[in-house]
């Protein structure tokens, strides 16, 4: 097709355009070259058919991409880093365990928060437990944020392991106004809870569905 | 007289455009290295939208957008394509204001609280923000690149059309 000008300038104004389409599509394929070599010559780059949010738990510690060179630190000492820097505080099993025979945890003043998605909570969560799945929060809010206002303790937990949603969701509470010194993450999450024999309840909270502890 | 003024005003908006296209560059320069350098942070955030459920998209989506954007920057601030690469940034940034702003609605309606005063991480480089200032910059930024898009911004340029207009 020959655009030659016009007095009105239409054929211009198309080449112009069509000029300006050319180099979004340059732009474009350039772009995505520069940005797949980018991440993958940078050591912090994602490992593209790695799974970052396994369903399960694996027994290593989670690492940031970038930390490949540090030095062999037990997961416990590196999650507490972690929760350290962000303000969070990171609780063990035994100190869980305690807070749930607390009786103030009946009465909503200790409370535990499941950060795992629905299906996962369905299966098993620490009986009494609230759900509240930080990829979805609009979702949770109504019910939980109230409860996390009036309680002087929030255990937030998810798998355990390899899974970083309770640290999600216990930043996304401190984000809408819940005071990070009542915010506590259960590192070992519902695995640690599990294999220590500690009673799990299927289905919907309150639901009296205990799953047998493991003999 | 009248002449000198057009010359003035006329090198005052020279002055302007090339200022909005560093503004621009440096912008998404730091936008992108900032996700970039903390690449597993945007993958989770980025997963918050739902935008689609296969892992190798997502982490192709993570992996690639914050490089893209700092692409896009740099040839923004040295003057490579500018009207390609403005075309390219308001492609990326009006459905992501969109899908931004439907974040906000739903979080704005589960939180009962003004709309001015939900604030989240949306992803975008700067943290938790409030969601007035993030879709203001926004705003600004698609504005900005609107502005460059008809060929403003030639000043201090290495070669500010990629592809040659051909001569007529």
């Amino acid at each position: 097709m020959k655009d030659n000008p016009t007095p009105s300038g239409v054929p211009d104004r198309l080449l112009a355009v069509r000029q300006i389409f050319g180099e979004f599509a340059l732009v474009a394929v350039l772009g995505a070259a520069f940005a797949f070599a980018a991440n993958q010559i940078s050591p912090l780059g994602l490992a593209l058919t790695r799974n970052y949010f396994p369903t399960g738990t694996s027994p290593s510690v989670r690492l940031s991409a970038g930390d490949t060179n540090s030095g062999p630190v037990s997961p416990t000492q590196f999650l507490a880093r972690q929760m350290q820097e962000k303000g969070l505080q990171l609780l063990d099993d035994s100190q869980s365990a305690r807070l749930f025979r607390d009786p103030r945890f009946k009465q909503d003043i200790i409370i535990f928060v499941d950060a795992r998605d629905e299906d996962s909570y369905q299966r098993g969560h620490i009986p009494g437990a609230y759900e509240f799945d930080p990829f979805h929060p609009e979702k949770y809010f109504d019910a939980v944020l109230p409860l996390c206002q009036k309680a002087v303790q929030i255990v937030v937990y998810c798998n355990g392991g390899d899974c970083d949603d309770s640290e999600s969701a216990a930043l996304l509470l401190r984000d809408v106004g819940i005071s990070n010194l009542k915010l506590f993450v259960f590192g070992g999450g519902i695995t640690e809870w599990m294999t220590n024999n500690l009673p799990v309840e299927t289905g919907a909270r309150n639901s009296g569905i205990l799953r047998k502890p493991n003999p | 007289m009248k002449t000198d003024r057009t010359f003035q005003s006329r090198i005052a908006m020279d002055a302007a455009a090339v200022l909005a296209r560093w503004l621009l560059g440096a912008a998404f320069l730091y936008m992108g290295l900032s996700k970039a350098l903390h690449p597993v942070d945007f993958l989770k955030l980025l997963r918050q939208y739902d935008l689609v459920q296969n892992s190798l998209l997502l982490n192709s989506m993570a992996a690639t957008l914050p490089w893209f954007e700092v692409f896009c920057g740099l040839l923004l601030l040295l003057g490579v394509a500018v009207r390609g690469t403005a075309l390219t940034l308001i492609v990326m940034l009006v459905p992501f204001t969109l899908l931004v702003l439907h974040r906000a609605l739903l979080l704005h309606a589960a939180l009962a609280i003004p709309f001015c005063a939900v604030k989240f991480d949306c992803g975008c480089g700067a943290g938790t923000e409030f969601i007035c200032r993030k879709l203001l910059e926004n705003f600004l930024l698609i504005l900005l690149s609107g502005w460059l898009l008809f060929g403003r911004g030639r000043q201090f340029s290495r070669r500010f059309n990629l592809i040659k207009p051909p001569a007529s």
